[in-house]
Parts: C-alpha cells; sequence; structure tokens
C-alpha cells in the first residue's frame, strides 16, 4: 500500500507541476528535500517565490486532500522555505495544490489555494 | 456569506449580548477557525459542530470558515456556542434561509446533532426579556428554566435536524407555555421533623426565630443532643420562596449548572451544608472563571455549618464579609465577579475538644488549654456577628421513652412553619418597596426606621449593654432579633418582654 501511495503521490506531483507551467509558472525545484523535510514544488509566479504543497487522495471515502493538510504541515514547509531562501528576503508564498483522483489515477478535482500560510 | 448570529455570555450573574459572527468565503483554503477570546471548551466547538452537523445529514462545507466571538475581549467559555455557530454555518453555506426575526441561540451540541443540557438558559431568558420580543431557541431539557420569563418566546430545541426544519418552516417547534411561579403550599418537614426531637425546647424556639427572621444561630453543646436533627428540621419550617426570591436563588443554580434537566425553579430554600474540610474556594466561591461557591448557593436559605471549629481558620473567616454584606466579591485573573450571599448560618460546636463540659454527670477530660485552643478557632468576629446562641442541653432520660407518649406539647414542624409564615408575612409587608426580605438584613438606618422600641424597651437594652459590654454591632442586632420576636408574637412595637428573649439568646458560648 505503501508503495501505492508512493505512485500516487509522484503523478500527482506531475499533475500538479504540469497545472502550473499552464499557468504560466515556472518550476524551479521539485522534491526539494533535506533531513528537515520536504517541499514538493518550488516555482516562480512572476517574481514571487511560491512553494507548492501537494496533496492527492484516490476517491472520497477518506475524506478531502485539504483535511489532511495540518498546521503542523505547513510549518513544516514555511521551515523548509524559510531554509531554501536561506536568509534572503524574497517575496514568497506558499501555495496549495489539492487534487483527488479516482481509480484510474484520473484527475476527478484540482483545486490550487493561494497563499494559504 | 457573512452571518450574525445573537447569543450572549454570562460573566457571574452578568449577561453581556454575544454576535456570532460566522463567515463561509469561497476562496481560500479550506478550515475552521474560531476566534475571540474562546477558551478550550469554544475551540472544541470546532469538532462537535463538523461531526454533529454531517451526522444531522448536512453537508459540511470544505471552505474558509471564521467564527468570530465579539466583543473580542470578552473571555468566552463553555459549550453554549455550539447552537449559534452551527446555524451560523448552516446558513452561510446557503443549506438554510436566512432569520428573519430576532432571535437568541444558546446551547451545547451533543456529536449526534442532539441538544445537550447547558447552564445559565434562566440568566438567557432574563436577558431577552429585556429585549422587545425576542425569541430564544435552548436545548429541550433545559428550557423549562426559561418558561418563568414571561416576555419571551421559548423554542425548546430536541435536535439540530428539529431547528432547521422549524426555521425552515417545514415543521414547527411549538414554544413552551409560560408558566408563573408557584411556591410550593403544601407542607414538607423534610429529612426531621421538630416534633421527632426529644425534649430541647429552647433550642426549638431559637429555630423558630431565625427561621422567621433570618438570623445567625449557634447551638452548642455535648454530642448526640440533636444539633444536627435541629438544623436538619430547619428547611421544613423555613417559609416558601417568593416568585422574586425564587428566580434569585435559581439564577445562582442555573449558572452553577446545578439545576436537574427539566427543572423549571426552585420553590424551595437552599439548605447548605458543606463538610469542614471544603476549601475557600469551594466555601466563598473561586475558581479561575469565577464560580458561586457554598455561601452563595445558600442564598436566601440557610448555610449549615456542623462542628464549625473544625473548619479551617483561614477559610471560616472569609464568611465574614458575605456575612455583614449579603455578597461576596472574587476577583481574578479572568475577572471580577459578584455573587449574591445572604444566608442564615447555623453553626452546631462542642463545648470543649471531648465534648462534655459542663455536662451534668459525665466528667470532661481535657485541660484548660485544649479547650483554649479549641474555642480560639471562633473568631471573635465571627461569634459578635451571630445573634442566638443557644445550649443544646443533655436530654433526661424519660423524654426519651419511644413506648410511652410522654409529652403531648412538642412543637410539631407543621406549626411552627405556620408561625414563620406568618411572621415573614408581616416582615414582607414592611419593606416592601425595598431590598429586603427579613429582619436580619436591616442596616442601622433601617433599624431606626423600623425598630419601633419602646422607651423601656431601648432602656432595658441599654442596661444590658453597659453591663456585658456589646459591640455596636450587637446592639443592633439585638434590636433585630428583638423585632423577629416581637413579629412572631405579632406585636407592632418592641416590648421589654421581646428585647428580654433576645437577651437570653446573647451568651456566649
Amino acid at each position: 500500500m505503501k508503495k501505492f501511495n508512493r505512485q500516487t503521490g509522484a503523478s500527482a506531483e506531475n499533475i500538479a507541476a504540469n497545472h502550473l507551467i499552464e499557468k504560466g509558472y515556472g518550476i524551479l525545484e521539485r522534491n526539494f528535500r533535506n533531513k528537515f523535510g520536504e517541499i514538493d514544488i518550488i516555482a516562480k509566479d512572476k517574481n514571487i517565490l511560491v512553494f507548492v504543497e501537494v496533496k492527492a487522495k484516490i476517491g472520497g471515502d477518506f475524506g478531502l486532500p485539504e483535511e489532511m493538510i495540518s498546521k503542523g504541515k505547513l510549518q513544516r514547509v514555511r521551515n523548509m522555505a524559510t531554509m531554501y531562501m536561506n536568509g534572503e528576503l524574497l517575496p514568497c508564498r506558499i501555495d496549495v495544490v489539492a487534487i483527488v483522483l479516482d481509480e484510474n489515477n484520473e484527475v476527478v478535482r484540482l483545486t490550487h489555494y493561494e497563499n494559504v500560510y | 456569506m457573512l452571518v450574525k448570529i445573537n447569543s450572549i455570555a454570562n460573566v457571574g450573574l452578568e449577561t453581556i449580548p454575544v454576535d456570532v459572527e460566522v463567515d463561509v468565503a469561497d476562496k481560500g483554503f479550506p478550515g475552521f477557525t474560531i476566534v475571540g477570546l474562546a477558551s478550550k471548551a469554544v475551540e472544541e466547538a470546532r469538532e462537535r459542530v463538523k461531526t454533529a452537523m454531517v451526522n444531522s445529514g448536512f453537508d459540511f462545507p470544505p471552505k474558509k470558515i471564521m467564527v468570530n466571538l465579539a466583543p473580542a475581549d470578552l473571555p468566552k467559555d463553555g459549550a453554549a456556542y455550539d447552537l449559534p455557530i452551527a446555524i451560523g454555518v448552516l446558513i452561510a453555506s446557503g443549506q438554510l434561509e436566512r432569520l428573519t426575526a430576532d432571535a437568541l441561540f444558546y446551547g451545547e451540541l451533543s456529536l449526534d446533532g442532539t441538544l445537550r443540557p447547558t447552564r445559565g438558559i434562566l440568566l438567557l431568558a432574563l436577558y431577552a426579556n429585556t429585549l422587545q420580543g425576542a425569541s430564544i431557541f435552548v436545548p429541550k431539557p433545559s428550557a423549562p428554566e426559561a418558561t418563568m420569563v414571561a416576555n419571551v418566546t421559548v423554542y425548546p430545541v430536541g435536535t439540530l435536524t428539529d431547528l432547521v426544519r422549524h426555521l425552515n418552516q417545514t415543521i414547527p417547534i411549538k414554544p413552551l407555555a409560560h408558566d408563573t411561579i408557584r411556591t410550593d403550599e403544601e407542607f414538607d418537614s423534610g429529612e426531621s421533623d421538630l416534633k421527632d426531637i426529644a425534649g430541647q425546647e429552647q433550642a426549638k424556639r431559637a429555630l423558630v426565630i431565625a427561621a422567621a427572621g433570618g438570623h445567625n444561630l449557634l447551638m452548642w453543646g455535648p454530642p448526640g443532643t440533636g444539633k444536627t436533627m435541629l438544623a436538619r428540621a430547619l428547611p421544613g419550617i423555613l417559609p416558601p420562596l417568593s416568585p422574586e426570591e425564587a428566580l434569585e436563588v435559581t439564577r445562582i443554580y442555573s449558572v452553577s449548572g446545578l439545576l436537574a434537566p427539566g427543572t423549571s425553579i426552585l420553590t424551595k430554600r437552599p439548605f447548605r451544608s458543606p463538610h469542614h474540610g471544603v476549601s475557600a474556594a469551594g466555601l466563598i466561591g473561586g475558581g479561575s472563571s469565577p464560580q458561586p461557591g457554598e455561601v452563595s448557593l445558600a442564598h436566601l436559605g440557610v448555610l449549615f455549618l456542623d462542628e464549625m471549629p473544625e473548619f479551617s481558620r483561614s477559610v471560616l473567616e472569609g464568611i465574614r464579609q458575605p456575612m455583614e454584606d449579603g455578597a461576596v466579591e472574587i476577583v481574578r485573573v479572568m475577572g471580577h465577579v459578584k455573587y449574591p450571599a445572604s444566608f442564615t448560618l447555623i453553626a452546631a460546636i462542642n463545648p470543649c475538644p471531648c465534648g462534655y463540659l459542663g455536662h451534668p454527670r459525665r466528667a470532661c477530660t481535657c485541660t484548660q488549654k485544649m479547650i483554649a485552643k479549641y474555642r480560639h478557632r471562633l473568631s471573635g468576629p465571627i461569634v459578635d456577628r451571630i445573634d442566638l446562641t443557644v445550649l443544646v442541653a443533655p436530654v433526661e432520660v424519660e423524654k426519651l421513652s419511644v413506648t410511652t407518649q410522654v409529652d403531648n406539647n412538642t412543637l410539631t414542624s407543621r406549626q411552627a412553619k405556620l408561625m414563620v409564615v406568618k411572621a415573614r408575612a408581616i416582615q414582607s409587608q414592611r419593606f416592601t418597596g425595598t431590598h429586603l426580605y427579613t429582619n436580619s438584613q436591616m442596616k442601622n438606618r433601617e433599624v431606626k426606621l423600623f425598630g419601633k422600641l419602646t422607651a423601656e424597651a431601648e432602656n432595658f437594652l441599654k442596661l444590658a449593654a453597659e453591663k456585658y459590654d456589646f459591640s455596636a454591632r450587637s446592639y443592633m442586632r439585638l434590636i433585630k432579633v428583638a423585632r423577629t420576636i416581637a413579629d412572631l408574637a405579632g406585636a407592632e412595637t418592641i416590648l421589654p418582654v421581646h428585647m428580654a428573649e433576645a437577651l437570653q439568646y446573647k451568651q456566649l458560648a
């Protein structure tokens, strides 16, 4: 099951990245990670640095992907973002892309929330 | 969409209107936030409201939901905001029409959507009464509390679904019929009847005076002579609460959450008998958001302190101020609260640690030092505030006889209650237009106004005061006791004979 989750997550991150590219964002990093955590996508919206957390769910039986993002998770993304910027004060924000997939990994819904933190 | 629902917050016995503002935004990351100095119990409303809505068959919108409890600087506690928040979310998410009439919502939700008993409904109703034509939606189990308030439409809400059906005008909830406050007329002797207590005629007389005028009474005597039984007989001879008194008492019990679900109003005078291990906060009131203590729960009733010297000194000294002022002010970090605490103190003590000092037959085994130490636990200021002191002496064996009826003239509780009720009627006539109920509540000004001493009676009192060195307070208190004795006798003025009886009870233990 764990393995499948990882596959789902990876494909969801691809879907999210494509969505952002379509929107005109430039992708800077994918899966930026160190021992403190991970940022799924780092992109650039015009001159704003955007840190994106992607959350995907298959079906609706276990709740919405939005519900799976807690204050703590966002705090981790924020900490990671601070590390990525390495002391520089850049205009930035944190976004969430929530994706609902069906059993065949087809997108049922994709919602992009801007500036959630 | 932004929705505003009206509710209230109770700070002590004060009611402050609270606006529950609910915003369900279409934009923004989904979440559910409550702001407005909410306590943990209010914060947890998030989970209760969410689950209750889903279990009642409504959608919980996956949107950015912001709840603000205004005014923002007033700390809010309790689960009573569950209902206004749920209704706010339902309206703001378009699952319910906007409210048309002025209505207040108040109540705790259970996870299945039923409403649980909530404290403070009576205060909500009294507040709604000051608004014109307001209706209140409250949990069904607690709703009877509100029926005593005249100009309020009370809707008892069983479940969240019922309420939504009512607001949609599909299945209306029938408002509760108003009730008038009935003071209980039927006689109930309570735990013990005066006629079951052997002998102790003087103590019984003192008990009647205490009940009639609301005077403080100290009973002292060896163990097993009936002090506790006498005190337990007191609820049976106390007069019923008047409608205004009943509201005052019920308000206190309503904020303490001590009203049993389904109770509308208390008609019996409270009788509180805290154990001597009670803490200062338990007796006087306290807690981080101050709750009423035993002195306030005994408001307009009786506070019975059995084995009074066993109470810790610091706790006992705390009742000095309420005994004089009829109210306690509690100051804590969370705020400053004033609760009424106008009670009759009934205390029972032994003459010494072993209990047999002054006993006609048994020898006391205490040393002088032990006795002094025991007596020292009762401070002068407390004793000075006690109007009636009576010795409950050992009973002669003759009077205890079970098989032969010895004494047919014993005062029964029923007779005693009649006397008390008559004396109270005279007092309530005297105090019409004032905030007083009993002689003991008179301040010096009122004593001068209503005392009506004859010159002979006052002379008599002056002589005694000089001889025994009464304090100014004792002087005034003696007049109050004499006034009650005169009322029991149906006399217009205080005669020397009434003053003489009052002086009899002024012995020091």
